[in-house]
């Protein structure tokens, strides 16, 4: 019987810890999450049953280490040319049961790429953070806060836009930055976050790259406030909130990487974070294909299982062929975002813009696809039972994070065609 | 200019009560639902259940066909056909569910009591139901649908979910896991299209919702619509008289569906205005690229809101040609025949169809706007996704449209 272990994986270059960690993750998947995904929408609020599993995970597995330097307590991760190709199936796994989960994962360690990845290793700041996600058995969670309430993706659109848009203040008084601002949408945020890295601008309508500064701020500092969780169409586990900066004081060596820096490197949240966007999809669609499978064989007609209708075949063709097409492209670009040496750095434009390119594309096939196998499900395409609609719920959401898919075709466009006023 | 007269619809075919009607709902919706609904978001007792009251009951929408000498309005000519799609558009602007849910009372209104095909018998047995004013009447179909559990009678690509039996002087019905077109939980009033034992001719037969033997099952969770309460149900022994079956024919089956697409379709369309007027106002206001430009004016961004204007004018069309073949069946033929079922058919499913485009699209240009409940946008996206889901698969429908048009026999 075939299973989604047989969709193809590009096995040349996927990573050593591949196994084991697919292994430590499906088996974590369906003994923490299957059985309790179904009832995650209405627990959006309070997570009391999406934390437990967060708390084996992160907590008593230590995923929430893995980024960290080895000497600090962590996995070394950040250091690894694996880095992405084992996200990818880390990524994969988590969203076959809950995208939201996913989501929330992922974005754990955006705020950690600024200082963890190599050539620019801030290792003051790990050594002040690691003890925070290395030394407990709790989950903690890290948010990155960009989105502002005049600018959506404007403040992602920061090669254009090069954070003239950004009106969260940082103040140099002394020693000590002074935040000032209002942030929208950080995942894991809600009243989860422990830790969270503010884009902010040092000199307010500036288009100086130069004066956009990414600032570590713990949420325990007087003056931050995280609203309560967002009710949205779906991705329950994936936290956010408003969240207020007034008058929030941090050492000035909270900064992540310094001028012009922290705008460059901010590329690299771009580059991964669409890449995990396709490894999320992949997942999802890996679920669905398992529970297509089943509503197939199990329903039918004139005594046949459906699968066997030629016309409800063309659909299920049409859903493995976007889901090998998706994954292959998937790790293909997880690779190109763990291979500098042959596809440049991370932060790199072009990287950006293909990684863009490569979610849109592969958001816009889930969207048809899933849509034409809800629809061939009929009622029971809709039905939470089945679950193929929450995927459809879930990623919806995940195609309009990390900016819209306007401003992803925007960025392909301006690369590939040098465009040079969009 | 009232932004929804913007997109073009055959008001020339309109009666003048028919745009009364029209007006008075849109108001009417405004005011109770759309007002409310930040604060009352989905809430089924809060919000739903006392507006399904006021359209069906104070508005009347339950009591349109039926004769006056029964209560009813007797509005009951196939030109009621340009009201239905009107009045349901004006609903669904303000929740798709309370239209999906009306557009069931309408169609059985319809296939019962229109004027040229009047039922006297069932008539007056069920009119004052509708027209007693004690309350709604929710009414729920049980029709075929694609791929069973169980072996079961097919129809044309689909399966029976209930076997009916004749009996002496009634009809005994059975059906395990039958999933119903809505409202499972609360319906007072099933349709359901019957395979009979024994007989090649199916029956649409009426099962009262507390008719001894029909249980139901436990609401399920589902993508949207919360207006419908939906749960399985089991028919075990479930006997009705047999003034019950309303018709055998697929003339009559067919003129159901024709009305109750027409439904569907305008319910779709409301909730197409329903998305342009939230995007409107996002385009109208929404700063972008810190140039100072609104949303609307951006040549990208600007394109595809011109595209789902297309998309819901087109769509609204569609409905109104729709709602003009069935007023007119001294052209077009009766709302049962081949070609009129097959044109409904496949005008609700291009609606839906474009209805979720249009949705995602719409999604898309407002980003996390798009998707937060406070914006009320997604709801729209929700309901008629599982409007589509519930009007049955488009691989099926193709294959009547085939039957239709090239003849095909065997599929």
């Amino acid at each position: 019987m075939r299973t989604i272990d047989d969709f193809t994986r590009p096995l040349e270059y996927i990573s050593p810890m591949d196994g084991l960690l697919g292994s430590i993750f499906r088996d974590w998947v369906e003994k923490e999450v299957m059985p309790y995904r179904r009832q995650f929408d209405e627990d959006y609020r309070d997570h009391r049953l999406i934390h437990p599993p967060f708390k084996k995970l992160l907590g008593e597995y230590g995923l929430q280490r893995m980024i960290f330097p080895e000497d600090l307590g962590g996995w070394g991760m950040g250091r690894s040319n694996y880095m992405c190709t084992a996200a990818f199936r880390m990524f994969e796994e988590i969203a076959r049961a809950d995208t939201g989960m996913a989501l929330a994962f992922g974005a754990l360690f955006w705020p950690f790429l600024f200082i963890a990845l190599e050539p620019h290793e801030n290792r003051r700041l790990l050594e002040e953070f690691a003890p925070m996600f290395c030394e407990t058995t709790e989950p903690v969670f890290a948010a990155l806060c960009m989105t502002e309430p005049q600018g959506g993706s404007d403040i992602e659109n920061i090669e254009i836009v090069k954070g003239s848009t950004i009106r969260t203040t940082a103040v140099l008084d002394g020693d000590e930055w002074v935040i000032n601002g209002h942030k929208l949408w950080p995942s894991n945020t809600g009243g989860l976050a422990r830790l969270m890295a503010v884009v902010c601008t040092t000199n307010p309508g500036s288009d100086d790259p130069r004066d956009i500064a990414v600032i570590y701020v713990t949420s325990d500092t007087p003056g931050v406030t995280q609203g309560p969780p967002y009710e949205k169409a779906g991705m329950a586990a994936d936290m956010n909130s408003d969240v207020w900066f007034e008058n929030v004081r941090v050492p000035s060596w909270y900064r992540a990487c310094g001028p012009g820096d922290d705008a460059k490197y901010f590329g690299e949240i771009m580059s991964t974070g669409n890449m995990g966007i396709i490894a999320w999809i992949s997942g999802a669609m890996m679920n669905i294909y398992e529970r297509l499978t089943e509503f197939v064989n199990r329903k039918k007609y004139r005594g046949l299982p459906l699968k066997e209708n030629d016309a409800v075949a063309g659909v299920l063709a049409d859903f493995a062929a976007n889901i090998e097409a998706i994954r292959i492209v998937g790790y293909q670009c997880a690779r190109m975002c763990d291979r500098h040496d042959l596809y440049g750095p991370l932060w790199d434009p072009g990287l950006v813009a293909k990684m863009r390119a490569q979610r849109y594309l592969a958001m816009d096939r889930f969207i048809e696809v899933t849509g034409r196998v809800m629809n061939l499900m009929e009622c029971f395409g809709t039905d939470r039972d089945w679950d193929v609609e929450k995927h459809w719920r879930d990623l919806k959401i995940l195609q309009l994070v990390e900016g819209s898919k306007q401003l992803c075709q925007i960025e392909t466009a301006r690369w590939f065609y040098e465009c040079r006023t969009l | 200019m009232n932004d929804l007269e913007l997109f073009p619809y055959p008001k020339n075919r309109l009666q003048k009560t028919d745009l009364d009607l029209a007006a008075s709902l849109q108001d009417l919706v405004q005011k109770e639902i759309v007002d409310k609904r930040l604060e009352l978001k989905e809430d089924y007792r809060g919000l739903l259940e006392p507006n399904l009251n006021k359209l069906l009951v104070e508005v009347g929408l339950q009591r349109m066909f039926w004769p006056e000498k029964l209560g009813g309005e007797e509005h009951n000519g196939p030109e009621a056909a340009y009201t239905v799609a009107a009045a349901l558009e004006q609903v669904g602007r303000a929740d798709t569910g309370l239209a999906y849910l009306a557009a069931h009372n309408l169609a059985l209104q319809a296939s019962l009591a229109m004027r040229e095909n009047l039922n006297q018998e069932a008539c007056g047995r069920f009119a004052p139901l509708f027209c007693d004013g004690r309350g709604p009447v929710i009414v729920s179909f049980v029709l075929p649908v694609f791929g069973e559990d169980e072996k079961a009678p097919a129809w044309r690509g689909k399966s029976f979910q209930v076997r009916a039996r004749a009996a002496s002087g009634s009809w005994v019905l059975n059906g395990k896991g039958v999933r119903p077109t809505c409202s499972g939980a609360d319906a007072h009033l099933f349709g359901a299209w019957c395979a009979v034992e024994g007989e090649e001719q199916p029956a649409f037969i009426l099962v009262p919702g507390d008719a001894p033997g029909l249980s139901r099952g436990p609401e399920f969770k589902k993508t949207g619509l919360a207006a419908s309460r939906n749960a399985d149900l089991d028919l075990s022994g479930v006997e009705v008289p047999a003034e019950n079956c309303l018709f055998r024919g697929d003339l009559e089956y067919r003129r159901l569906l024709s009305w109750f697409y027409l439904g569907v379709s305008a319910a779709a369309v409301g909730g197409l205005l329903a998305a342009y007027q939230i995007l409107k106002e996002w385009g109208d206001n929404r700063v972008i690229k810190g140039t100072g430009n609104v949303f609307k004016e951006n040549p990208l961004t600007g394109a595809l809101m011109g595209e789902i204007a297309q998309d819901i004018s087109m769509s609204r069309l569609l409905a109104y040609d729709l709602a003009g073949m069935l007023a007119d069946p001294t052209t077009f033929g009766d709302a049962g025949s081949d070609m009129v079922y097959t044109a409904a058919l496949m005008i609700v499913h291009h609606v839906l169809a474009t209805a979720e485009r249009a949705l995602h699209r719409t999604m898309e240009l407002m980003a996390s706007a798009g998707y937060a409940k406070e914006w009320q946008l997604e709801r729209y996206w929700r309901d008629l996704k599982t409007v589509q889901c519930y009007v049955g698969s488009h691989e099926l429908a193709k294959h009547d449209f085939a039957r239709w048009f090239y003849g095909a026999r065997t599929l």
